[in-house]
């Protein structure tokens, strides 16, 4: 399997490359004022509004520095059967793939209170890499907020 | 681009493969197990930091605007698909890109005692797997005639191209690659009759590309007319 992967902090984390629809440069996001945290706001991709998450913001409290290595990957949202919405998120160092197995990755031992996004984790030489889970990224509370905002917008 | 090939390197980036490197004296110990200053860490630890810079000024909004244009000639929510396009002869053929597992360079091919089939040219070693080399010319029926070199290309090279799902990798010789190119699904064309019997059955579709009609392989087809080939 091939994972995208990218950088929180320190921390390296991947997500599956079959769940990626695109991976943008830096864009300059429009502001949606009222959004719930972690949301940077939303940029026009293809004429299409899409919704875009800081997960530097959402996973360590401040928000992705605007460099060349930080990029918006847009990652197909499943909205329900046989249709998916874009979701746009914000990484650092998103530069590099790896090819994986999936049988690779383990539960990390700490499942408890962790945010249910955050998968098991697989090892390499310079230390553990996490898998993210896309479709868990968004609690549905958020997730109805943000897809509803953007599909009354003309 | 242009800070790569800069001399004063405002990053505080130490060019050691111009010191001590292969384009310096080339007394770097770590040379002996990399070979080249491509192959080694430090390189590329390099190259990421090049990619870690503030961006340049209006890089946003340049961006911004380019991914805001809507495509015109495409409906909306149309697919794109990736072919990788590579020449047999003077046909140029695509294969979707999610079958293609690697480019190599061309290595010796071992042939098989009694084997039974034309289309099996016989075994090649990539990176210690060792997997079977088919004829493409041969299983599709296409003509491998002489390529007329066009004066504006200066180097090309043959390759040859692993594809396969999940374990099951077959490679196959092209004459030249070049390389994955992204198509939307209104620009596909019909199959001309012309096309030779072998291989109209697993042409899908024409793409135009460069100039070029771009004979679109299916998949499916070709790994079943591979397998039928070597059982």
């Amino acid at each position: 399997m091939l994972f995208l992967m990218f950088q929180l902090g320190r921390d390296r984390y991947v997500l599956e490359t079959g769940q990626v629809e695109a991976v943008l440069p830096l864009l300059t996001t429009k502001q949606l004022p009222g959004a719930p945290a972690g949301v940077a706001g939303a940029i026009s991709y293809r004429g299409r509004p899409v919704p875009v998450v800081d997960l530097a913001l959402l996973a360590l409290g401040r928000p992705a520095e605007p460099r060349l290595s930080t990029r918006i990957i847009l990652l197909r949202y499943p909205s329900g059967p046989g249709s998916d919405d874009l979701l746009g998120l914000l990484v650092e160092q998103a530069v590099e793939t790896i090819e994986r197995d999936a049988a690779d990755f383990t539960t990390s031992g700490v499942e408890a209170g962790m945010p249910p996004y955050l998968g098991p984790v697989a090892s390499d030489e310079r230390g553990l890499i996490q898998w993210i889970r896309g479709e868990a990224l968004l609690s549905p509370e958020i997730r109805g907020i943000l897809f509803r905002e953007l599909a009354t917008e003309p | 681009m242009s800070a790569v090939t800069d001399r004063t390197m405002d990053d505080g980036i130490a060019e050691c493969w111009r010191e001590i490197g292969v384009r310096g004296d080339r007394s770097c110990p770590e040379l002996i197990t990399h070979l080249h200053c491509r192959n080694c860490p430090t390189h590329a630890e390099v190259a990421r930091k090049l990619l870690d810079r503030p961006l340049p000024p209006g890089y946003r909004d340049a961006w911004t605007q380019h991914f805001a244009r809507r495509d015109e000639k495409a409906p909306e929510g149309e697919e794109i698909d990736s072919v990788l396009i590579f020449r047999i002869g003077e046909e140029w053929l695509g294969l979707p890109a999610g079958i293609c597992r690697e480019i190599a360079e061309p290595r010796p091919v071992h042939s098989l005692p009694h084997r039974r089939h034309e289309a099996v040219r016989g075994i090649v070693n990539v990176r210690g797997e060792l997997l079977i080399c088919i004829s493409l010319p041969a299983l599709l029926g296409i003509g491998a005639t002489a390529f007329s070199r066009g004066s504006g290309r200066i180097a090309i090279f043959p390759r040859l191209v692993v594809i396969g799902e999940e374990a099951r990798h077959v490679a196959f010789e092209v004459d030249e690659v070049h390389g994955l190119h992204g198509y939307r699904a209104h620009e596909r064309g019909p199959v001309p009759a012309t096309v030779g019997r072998a291989a109209g059955s697993v042409v899908e579709t024409m793409i135009p590309w460069n100039g070029h009609t771009v004979g679109c392989l299916a998949a499916g087809r070709l790994l079943d007319l591979i397998d039928r080939s070597i059982a």
